[in-house]
């Protein structure tokens, strides 16, 4: 065998290798001890606007009368909003600016949707989420707030895409409400990765 | 105008196999952009071309919030005011759901069992673009009062 022959073979292991710490860490709590609250408290305004787009128009997300009827204490939000009301803010009265360059597609200089707080692996620059699965023990109601508490890494498979190099990955967590009660369980699917040119994917 | 949401269906009217109106959803950029206000999901690939492209992804595309809420308005039209989702599973993203593109979201009732006063539901649920699954297909399961609840 050449030695041409063997160069991919010589490749593939090393940036394999680099995903090996999180792959020994399945089953360990990457998240915060303490809840991690969202931006806002659940308000009919911003339910509003996430049914908007959606063009949601049952009256218990928007008329109080109406989700009283059905038996809430008042307006509630959509279900798969709760993990929208879990995200926290882009930015905080005191922080420096996360706006840093006027280049036309800069990101902001640290966001809470990304994987950038993951503390093994790879740097990755390409992220999205594959899967979810969401256990909900009831809907959210106006005046709550909600954080996600844990961050459970259940597994890490590293595997080239035709996006490019990295790995997916399944979390757990939960939703829990200001008072302490969770409303939410998610299982939640990723993959981070790092894009590849066309000279560079597998044969 | 009438939403499905406002009239209330109850377990006694559900029947297994039934398809669930199906509900289109026009992928313009114009709706990413009031999604991502709704939703804050600002990652720049659901808003970007250039930037999504530079990621290796054809096109900007659907966010996973834009996408489940999409489910989520296709089981509250039929479930209405008083039904309650209990979980939403194997909501598996197989494709992307591309700007300049339309989503159907369809499903039917699997399974229908009682449960005191109320009705479990299993509903089968999928995203489709140009006849292909983009999302899906996954379970949402909810309750329905078992019979008469006003609307």
């Amino acid at each position: 065998m050449s030695e041409d022959s063997k160069a991919p073979d010589r490749k593939a292991p090393d940036w394999k290798e680099e995903w090996r710490p999180l792959a020994e860490a399945v089953g360990r709590d990457f998240g915060d001890p303490t809840v991690v609250f969202g931006a806002d408290a659940v308000e009919p305004g911003t339910i509003r606007r996430y049914l908007e787009p959606l063009e949601i128009g049952c009256p218990i997300h928007y008329d109080a009368d109406a989700a009283r009827a059905a038996g809430y204490p008042d307006i509630v939000a959509p279900y798969t909003a709760t993990m929208v009301y879990s995200v926290a803010p882009m930015w905080r009265p005191g922080e420096p600016t996360v706006y840093e360059s006027a280049e036309r597609d800069a990101q902001l200089a640290r966001s809470p949707i990304n994987n950038e707080d993951m503390a093994l692996g790879p740097k990755t620059t390409g992220f999205f989420a594959t899967d979810i699965s969401m256990e909900f023990l009831r809907p959210l109601t106006v005046g709550e707030r909600v954080g996600r508490r844990g961050q459970r890494l259940i597994s890490c498979t590293p595997k080239q895409t035709s996006m490019g190099r990295g790995a997916f990955m399944t979390w757990e967590s939960e939703l829990v409400t200001d008072t302490g009660e969770v409303v939410a369980r998610v299982r939640t699917g990723t993959y981070a990765y790092n894009p590849v040119g066309p000279e560079e994917e597998q044969p | 105008m009438t939403h499905l949401a406002s009239r209330q269906r109850s377990f006694s009217d559900v029947v297994v196999g039934e398809e669930l109106p199906a509900v289109e959803f026009p992928l313009t950029v114009y709706r990413f952009v009031v999604a991502a206000g709704g939703n804050r999901d600002f990652n720049s690939i659901h808003h970007n071309t250039a930037y999504a492209q530079a990621t290796g992804a054809p096109e900007m595309y659907a966010s996973t919030f834009l996408l489940m809420g999409m489910w989520e308005r296709l089981v509250r039209d039929y479930i209405g005011p008083a039904g309650t989702i209990r979980s939403i599973r194997d909501f598996r993203m197989r494709k992307f759901n591309l700007a300049g593109r339309t989503v159907q979201v369809r499903g039917r009732v699997r399974d229908a069992r009682p449960d005191g006063d109320r009705g479990i539901v299993t509903l089968e649920v999928e995203s489709v673009v140009d006849g292909q699954v983009t999302v899906g297909p996954g379970t949402v399961e909810v309750t329905l009062p078992a019979a008469g609840a006003a609307g």
